[in-house]
């Protein structure tokens, strides 16, 4: 018996969807999952932090902590892998859970499979500097990142990261000649987003004590606060 | 408070029980004068001190004057109860149960006892040389109906008849009623009644159970009933008595001292299936597994693990073997301990090995979180970190935790994850002179050199009485390890070395934009171990625009840098 237009054309779509659901290639589909992003990094990561992205951080380890801070508030696990001196203190002021931490801070030549194994267990994975991980584990952790729904925040060069943050400048609050202490600082970070065309300045409020907190993607308050940088980066 | 049926009771009574226990700890004999120091008076003195003229509750210096050959011992509440323990058990040598009320006073229900050895007397005199024979301790027994006036007896080694308790108790004052209070609070609020009771004009007990029961309750409520049930002959409770069980745990004896880790593996595994199987037998699983070991030496190791609820089906033997693996190459390499702080044992060979399950409750009684049983992603992380760990040992992944102390990397705890280990430092203590925060993002493990240089280039120093030579112009921090360009300016003739350089490489100077300080804090001076350091925060241009920040120490006339606010 020979198949109808219908049928076949009913197959088609079934197995369309059957792959969409797997792989998840619909835009609606790829964008729902997100873990909680803390207010302040709104400007810098708009879309939130989505599950199974690559996040490339240049020059900030707070930075760092600070995307990992509201979800692992949530609930999620965070693994540092190849951060020997990360700062314990500065994690927990964050917002991190420590309980939820983990530390793999000297991997060695096992970089690969223990940084593997993060991602198939853990919500949120930082990725130190100097990793001994090649280009093909760099690639094959992130599509396992993609598949497991899990964040790699990688500091230094990622090639084909999400989003590449730089941390371009920063300006501190507090200290004086010989008085003060630290007490603030404007982070301005350079975000480049792989299919975002054009890179974007935005100017964070870190570690401040009483900065205020912005929610949402509304306009700044201080024009020229995020501007256009021209051409895509 | 409900009234129960009297029960005829023998008090076993160790007279000065916290001296007899600090003498036998400290192994002096008991002919020498001692006495037991807690706070600002003594809590408990030996006969031959009492004989010599030392009194309880008096000050050190008195009592030295008294007896100035005095052995003054530390007041140690555990010691007292972890003594006693032999105590009861020499006491069942002769009965079948006792209850321990404190350390130094054990019940036990006469009547079946007495039965068993034919009267209270043999009963006596069979707890009496039991307690001397296996403990060693010199003990009085006494027997009444109701517990103080047993407590009583015991005190004089007198036998009351049945049913003459509240006449043996009307005539002992009203401050007896202490001699039942079992725990210090108790105790105090007993002492209050007491002594309201006595300026009232109530001075025996048998005036106070002459009172109306009525009265009393209205006029000082609990506290007044349970004296006045006391000064009756009544009792309150039953006694409840102790029950000893058996330790599950695995004992494995080497024939040979194991000294390589492949000797090891199967042992690891067999005990571990051991305990397994003897936790099943008991139909008990277990919250925290104590690895034991005895080195050739002669010294004992031991280290706690929390093993968790989701690897019970099954899993155990093998998630216990890893465990026990690792701890064991930890103590043959001699590495264990390294990151939590104390010292490592010496490697030695090791004679035998124990594993001894704690926090043990019944099969499917398992406590879960607060909130709600294990998640999926729990489970799944920790499965996660067992892999990592099975791929880098033990000390491959750690937990963190915050701690006290006043340097960045003080604050830090780390232990292997899965150990059970806390913190060294209370958060809560004040920490004077701690770095405010923020707290640093980069603490290196290692503080790192650094040069201070002021304008003119010369090293910056922190005198004594902490003013810096200069204000600190240019700071030079160590370069990265593959920055090839530092490295052949540090080479080049004109940096002032020649051929092969030894010390840091050096990157290029900083200038400082802003900086604070110094903070001294002087640590532990009174130990091995003592810091000296001065503090100094740091902005530093680097490149246009940027400023990186960063904590530096000054000590032993040389800089370091501690942390980096990046």
């Amino acid at each position: 018996m020979a198949e109808t237009a219908e049928t076949r054309l009913a197959r088609a779509r079934e197995a369309l969807a059957g792959v969409q659901r797997r792989v998840g290639t619909t835009r609606e589909t790829w964008d729902a999952p997100t873990l909680p992003l803390a207010p302040v990094l709104d400007q810098v990561l708009p879309q939130g932090l989505r599950r199974g992205q690559v996040i490339a951080v240049a020059g900030s380890t707070s930075l760092m902590l600070a995307l990992a801070a509201a979800a692992s508030e949530a609930g999620s696990w965070t693994a540092a892998v190849g951060l020997p001196s990360l700062g314990v203190v500065a994690a927990a002021r964050r917002g991190l859970e420590l309980a939820r931490l983990a530390l793999v801070p000297y991997p060695g030549a096992q970089a690969a499979a223990a940084a593997g194994a993060c991602v198939d267990g853990m919500d949120v994975v930082l990725l130190g500097p100097r990793l001994a991980l090649s280009e093909a584990d760099r690639r094959r952790l992130a599509s396992r990142a993609r598949e497991r729904g899990a964040v790699i925040v990688a500091d230094g060069a990622w090639t084909g990261a999400h989003v590449t943050l730089t941390a371009v400048g920063s300006r501190w609050h507090g200290l004086g000649a010989g008085d003060g202490r630290l007490r603030g600082r404007d982070l301005t970070v350079r975000v480049e987003e792989r299919r975002g065309g054009t890179a974007r300045l935005v100017t964070v409020p870190l570690d401040g004590v009483g900065t205020p907190v912005r929610r949402g993607t509304g306009v700044p308050a201080v024009p020229g606060h995020v501007r256009a940088l021209g051409g895509a980066a | 408070m409900s009234v129960v049926t009297v029960v005829r009771r023998a008090v076993l009574w160790v007279p000065d029980w916290p001296v007899v226990a600090a003498m036998t700890e400290a192994g002096l004999g008991a002919d020498v004068p001692a006495a037991v120091l807690h706070g600002r008076g003594l809590v408990a003195v030996s006969a031959a001190a009492r004989a010599a003229g030392v009194k309880r509750g008096s000050t050190r210096r008195l009592a030295q004057r008294a007896c100035p050959e005095l052995a003054i011992l530390p007041h140690d509440e555990g010691r007292d109860s972890r003594l006693f323990e032999s105590v009861a058990a020499a006491a069942e040598h002769a009965v079948s149960g006792v209850e321990i009320s404190r350390p130094g006073l054990m019940i036990i229900p006469a009547d079946g006892a007495a039965r068993f050895h034919g009267s209270e007397e043999a009963l006596a005199e069979a707890l009496v040389t039991a307690v001397a024979e296996q403990a060693g301790v010199e003990c009085a027994v006494g027997a009444a109906d109701g517990l103080l006036a047993a407590v009583i007896a015991a005190r004089s080694a007198e036998l009351v008849p049945a049913g003459t308790s509240r006449e043996y108790l009307a005539p002992a004052p009203i401050g007896a009623l202490a001699l039942a209070a079992m725990e210090r609070v108790q105790r105090e609020e007993v002492e209050r009644l007491a002594s309201v009771l006595t300026r009232l004009g109530i001075v025996t007990l048998g005036d106070l159970a002459a009172l109306p029961f009525a009265d009393i309750l209205a006029r000082f409520g609990p506290v007044g009933v349970w004296a006045h049930r006391l000064a009756s002959g009544e009792d309150l409770a039953p006694p409840v008595l102790r029950r000893t069980e058996e330790d599950i745990a695995v004992e494995h004896v080497f024939e040979d001292p194991a000294e390589r880790i492949e000797q090891l593996v199967h042992v690891a595994k067999e005990a571990a299936i051991a305990l397994d199987r003897a936790l099943l037998d008991a139909g008990m699983r277990c919250g925290r597994v104590r690895i034991t070991a005895r080195t050739e030496k002669g010294q004992d190791l031991e280290r706690v693990w929390r093993t968790d609820v989701g690897t019970r089906a099954g899993a155990f033997a093998r998630h216990m073997t890893d465990r026990v693996r690792w701890q064991l190459e930890g103590w043959l390499s001699g590495t264990a301990g390294s990151t939590t702080g104390d010292k490592g044992p010496e490697p030695s060979p090791l004679v035998s090995l124990g594993l001894v399950a704690e926090d043990v409750v019944p099969l499917g009684s398992e406590q879960a979180y607060l909130w709600g049983g294990v998640s999926g992603a729990d489970s799944r992380a920790h499965r996660a970190l067992e892999r990592v760990q099975g791929l880098l040992g033990l000390e491959g992944v750690l937990a963190v935790a915050e701690q006290g102390g006043r340097s960045p990397r003080d604050r830090a705890h780390l232990a292997p994850w899965g150990q059970e280990a806390p913190p060294a430092r209370a958060i809560a203590h004040p920490w004077p002179g701690r770095i405010p925060d923020p707290p640093p993002a980069t603490v290196p493990p290692v503080a790192r050199p650094a040069l201070v240089l002021d304008a003119g280039g010369a090293p910056v120093a922190v005198s004594q009485r902490l003013a810096v030579s200069a204000p600190p112009t240019w700071v030079r921090l160590e370069a990265d390890p593959s920055d090839e360009r530092a490295r052949a300016a540090n080479r080049h003739p004109s940096s002032g070395h020649v051929g092969h350089v030894d010390g840091p490489v050096w990157d290029r100077p900083r200038p400082v934009e802003s900086w604070a300080g110094p903070w001294p804090v002087s640590e532990r001076w009174w130990s091995e171990d003592a810091s000296r350091q001065a503090y100094l925060q740091v902005a530093l241009r680097d490149g246009e625009g940027a400023v990186i920040a960063v904590l530096l120490a000054y000590g032993g006339g040389e800089w370091r840098l501690e942390a980096v606010y990046d």
